[in-house]
């Protein structure tokens, strides 16, 4: 007995780790949980009554468009989230992302639409005195890069402001970024206003319009650079001159391309029209049971087993067509539009629909041509703020500035640097949100982004942060943009209920995870 | 241990400090030798907390010097003292309880791949080197992940410990550590003192209230009362009596005993 109790060392005391209970400790598990039954629920809830099947893409939800449309949500949301999160683990707030975005996005139109200029006001005495103007700078035909560093250079000095706020003054970051929140709202508006005199524009409205669609702006040869619609809108003559062009290998891959979907397009109406003549017979089929008329009966049935009509004939493809559908080929002359606005991954969409006979839709067509870039986007940030936050010496210093300021200060860490990098980065990840908007929609709304920082500390809550700091994860933060967003779309195919259900349930999530993340935190910090 | 009695590692000279007409400290002198544990004892309000927060470099002292192995110095900031090898071990421990072991103890100080608050951690060698260090002082712990907040209080007392002795610190300063702690996680500390001690080339400025763990670790006292020094000298030099007596700020455990007599 004694022998044991002296050989018995410290690590005895702890029990080795199983696989599952690495995996069931981690803080994340619970809302990956969640996560997959918002997933189940959207992809079983989506399928149209009396369709069953088990795979959960095959209702609207999951669809390639479906796919496509929540991606894009939850993406621009992680965006946000990361920024809101990293913060809200060094201990502080911002409620300024949602006015951030609408004030980025105005930024960026308005640099698009009228160039950017800078004028200096001063004070004229001759002839009284009042107040004049020099134009210091202007310059017209901004690039997308262009009006996305000068707005950087905005939002960011407004983050480092609010920062340098907060922890200079000691005030709550709460209070600070609120007033952040109306100021950045009111400025978008008041210059959207004030810019919008021209002639060619509603006077006092606060949006942006008639952007060109940058990222869809396309070299032709012989027409220089025009938006594709426009080219693609060309005199058929035109169009054939492009075909004539192209390489005999592009014509042929293209010809078979459009076969193919035309092909389907013809094979989709046949269905549609086969079924729209059977629904007659159908319908006196259930009356004839009904009236129990079994000779009336028989002879309908006999007509549905031999109804059959014409197939319909599949379109040929002409020269314009191939012209058009090269058209679509053509890669962005502006890849920053692009990269912000534009899509991803559509030769494997291509491949879904050409080769797999998934991303298919009623008509026929290709259902959805890539998924939006800002699903790539908000990957590479995650991807990055991973990194930081797990891997280095930054994230150390944002865990412990956030975890336990004084002795973070006491061990040289420099905790105010940590936290105003980190409210720039918030300002940074609105900004990047806003210009994925911009890129897509071309407009901009001074009302955009409208609640949007709370949408933020939810899905940073949700996926686990601890309100108080010090604590969380990447991994957390992403997986609640998931669950919010999921929950968007899943409760509005549940059927017979309210679609705005979605907020009782979020609700409810949000406490429950603020519970288990505080139990977790209490059970770290030793005093559970 | 008293080889090198006659060379101080750190000493001060006549420290005064005043917080605008109230004298904290007025003329401290103290001579701390390494391989020693140096028992500053004294009073609520004394001035212990003042003094060590003055050798750790939190404020400078309005007169009065600072002298480390011989030579004159002054800290304008907490890095300054540290540098200076001057590690504090405060009341409230610097950790941060929700994160592990290993990030704890290089806290403000990783090893990274490369140089930049970006530069990825070298995990492997942290975890390693932080488990070891521990070890060194007397305390092994089963997993440098764990997180601070789970650990003892005689754990965290010994991570911070380690700590500043790896980053350097020849003087090492412990306000109160075995104050709110139970009575068996009050010996590990002393232990883990003890260790210090003999690895001889440390000088240790222990604050206490507690007479027993004083007379049980220390070989020298400087008894504080009002701000000033009202009694040194080495455990030999002084009895028991004499010593809850100077603790007590030099009253007689008899006129203590009328005090109590209400
Ligand atoms: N920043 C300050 N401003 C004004 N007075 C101060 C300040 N810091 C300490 N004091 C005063 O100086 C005196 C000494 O305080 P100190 O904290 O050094 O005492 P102590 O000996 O550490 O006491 P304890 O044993 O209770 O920790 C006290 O009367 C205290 O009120
Ligand atoms: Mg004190």
């Amino acid at each position: 007995m004694e022998n044991s109790a002296v050989s018995r060392k410290e690590t005895d005391r702890l029990d080795a780790k199983s696989f599952f209970g690495v995996i069931f400790a981690r803080p994340e598990i619970g809302p990956i949980g969640v996560m997959l039954l918002l997933f189940g629920m959207l992809g079983y809830f989506s399928i149209p009554a009396g369709e069953f099947s088990w795979n959960p893409f095959a209702g609207e939800g999951f669809n390639a468009l479906g796919i496509r449309n929540n991606l894009k949500v939850i993406s621009q949301l992680s965006i946000i989230a990361l920024g809101a999160g990293l913060l809200i683990v060094a201990g502080e707030f911002d409620l300024s992302i949602g006015s951030m975005i609408g004030f980025a996005g105005a930024c960026m139109a308005m640099i698009l639409r009228w160039g950017f200029t800078i004028i200096v006001p001063y004070v004229s005495f001759a002839g009284g005195p009042h107040i004049e103007f020099i134009t210091l700078i202007h310059i017209s035909d901004i690039s997308p890069i262009g009006a996305i560093l000068i707005t950087l250079c905005f939002t960011l000095f407004f983050g480092w402001l609010q920062g340098f706020i907060v922890v200079k003054s000691g005030l709550p970051s709460f209070i600070v970024t609120l007033g952040g929140l109306f100021f950045l709202r009111g400025l978008t508006e008041v210059s959207l206003r004030s810019f919008n005199h021209r002639p060619d524009q509603v006077k006092g409205a606060t949006t942006v319009t008639e952007i060109p669609d940058i990222k869809n702006i396309i070299e032709v040869p012989g027409y220089g650079e025009i938006e594709r619609e426009a080219a693609k809108a060309l005199p058929e003559k035109d169009l054939v001159g492009i075909f004539d062009a192209l390489p005999a290998s592009t014509v042929a891959d293209l010809t078979e391309k459009l076969n193919y979907t035309y092909q389907r397009v013809a094979d989709a109406k046949t269905d549609i029209m086969a079924s729209r003549g059977v629904k007659p017979l159908e319908r006196a089929l259930e009356n004839a049971v009904e009236s129990g008329n079994t000779q009336m009966a028989d002879t309908i049935r006999d007509k549905i087993a031999t109804f059959s009509i014409e197939p319909v004939v599949a379109k040929s493809v002409s020269q314009a067509d191939v012209a058009r559908a090269y058209l679509d080929t053509v890669f962005s002359a502006r890849p920053v539009a692009n990269f912000f606005g534009g899509d991803i991954l559509e030769p494997f969409f291509d491949w879904l629909y050409f080769s797999v006979d998934w991303n298919t839709n009623n008509f026929g067509n290709q259902f959805a041509q890539g998924l939006y870039s800002c699903v790539m986007i908000a990957l590479i940030l995650a991807l990055a703020c991973h990194i930081v936050l797990s891997r280095t010496q930054a994230g150390n210093w944002i865990y412990s500035t956030g975890g336990n300021l004084q002795a973070a200060k006491a061990n040289g860490v420099p905790t105010d640097k940590v936290k105003v990098c980190l409210f720039i980065f918030s300002a940074f990840c609105a900004t990047i949100f806003a210009a994925c908007q911009v890129f897509e929609v071309n407009t901009a709304d001074a009302a955009r982004g409208n609640l949007k920082e709370l949408e933020a500390i939810a899905a940073a809550v949700i996926g686990g942060i601890v309100m108080t700091g010090g604590f969380g994860t990447v991994l957390g933060i992403v997986v609640g943009a998931f669950i919010f967003g999921l929950a968007k779309e899943a409760f509005f195919y549940i059927p017979g209920i309210d679609g705005s259900f979605y907020r009782v349930f979020l609700g409810l999530v949000i406490v429950a995870s603020a519970l288990l993340n505080e139990n977790i935190r209490k059970r770290i910090m030793g005093t559970i | 241990m008293s080889a090198n009695a006659s060379k101080p590692l750190i000493e001060t000279r006549n420290l005064v400090k005043k917080f605008g007409s109230f004298t904290a400290l007025n003329g401290v002198s103290l001579k701390v030798y390494s391989g020693e544990v140096h028992a500053l004892l004294g009073d609520n309000g004394a001035g212990k907390s003042t003094l060590i927060k003055i050798l750790s470099g939190v404020f400078p002292p309005t007169s009065g010097e600072i002298a480390v192995e011989g030579e004159v110095v002054s800290f304008a900031s907490p890095r300054n003292a540290t540098e200076a090898g001057i590690g504090t071990v405060y009341q409230d421990l610097a950790l941060n309880p929700l994160t592990s072991v290993t990030r704890n103890f290089f806290l403000g100080r990783e090893l990274t791949r490369f140089k930049s608050p970006f530069g990825l951690l070298k995990m492997g060698e942290m975890h390693q080197i932080a488990m070891q260090e521990m070890k060194k002082i007397g305390i092994t712990i089963s997993d440098p992940e764990q997180a601070v907040g789970t650990m003892s209080g005689g754990q965290r007392q010994t991570l911070a410990i380690a700590r500043a002795i790896y980053f350097g610190a020849k003087v090492l300063i412990l306000d109160e550590p075995t104050s709110a702690l139970g009575q068996k996680q009050q010996m590990e500390v002393l232990k883990t003192i003890r260790r210090v001690q003999k690895l001889g080339n440390i000088a240790i400025i222990l604050i206490t209230h507690n007479e027993i763990h004083a007379r049980l670790i220390a070989d020298r006292f400087t008894f504080l009362s009002l701000g000033e020094v009202i009694g040194e000298g080495t455990s030999k030099d002084l009895e028991g009596d004499d010593i809850k007596r100077l603790m007590a700020g030099g009253a007689k455990i008899g006129d203590l005993a009328k005090e109590l007599a209400i």
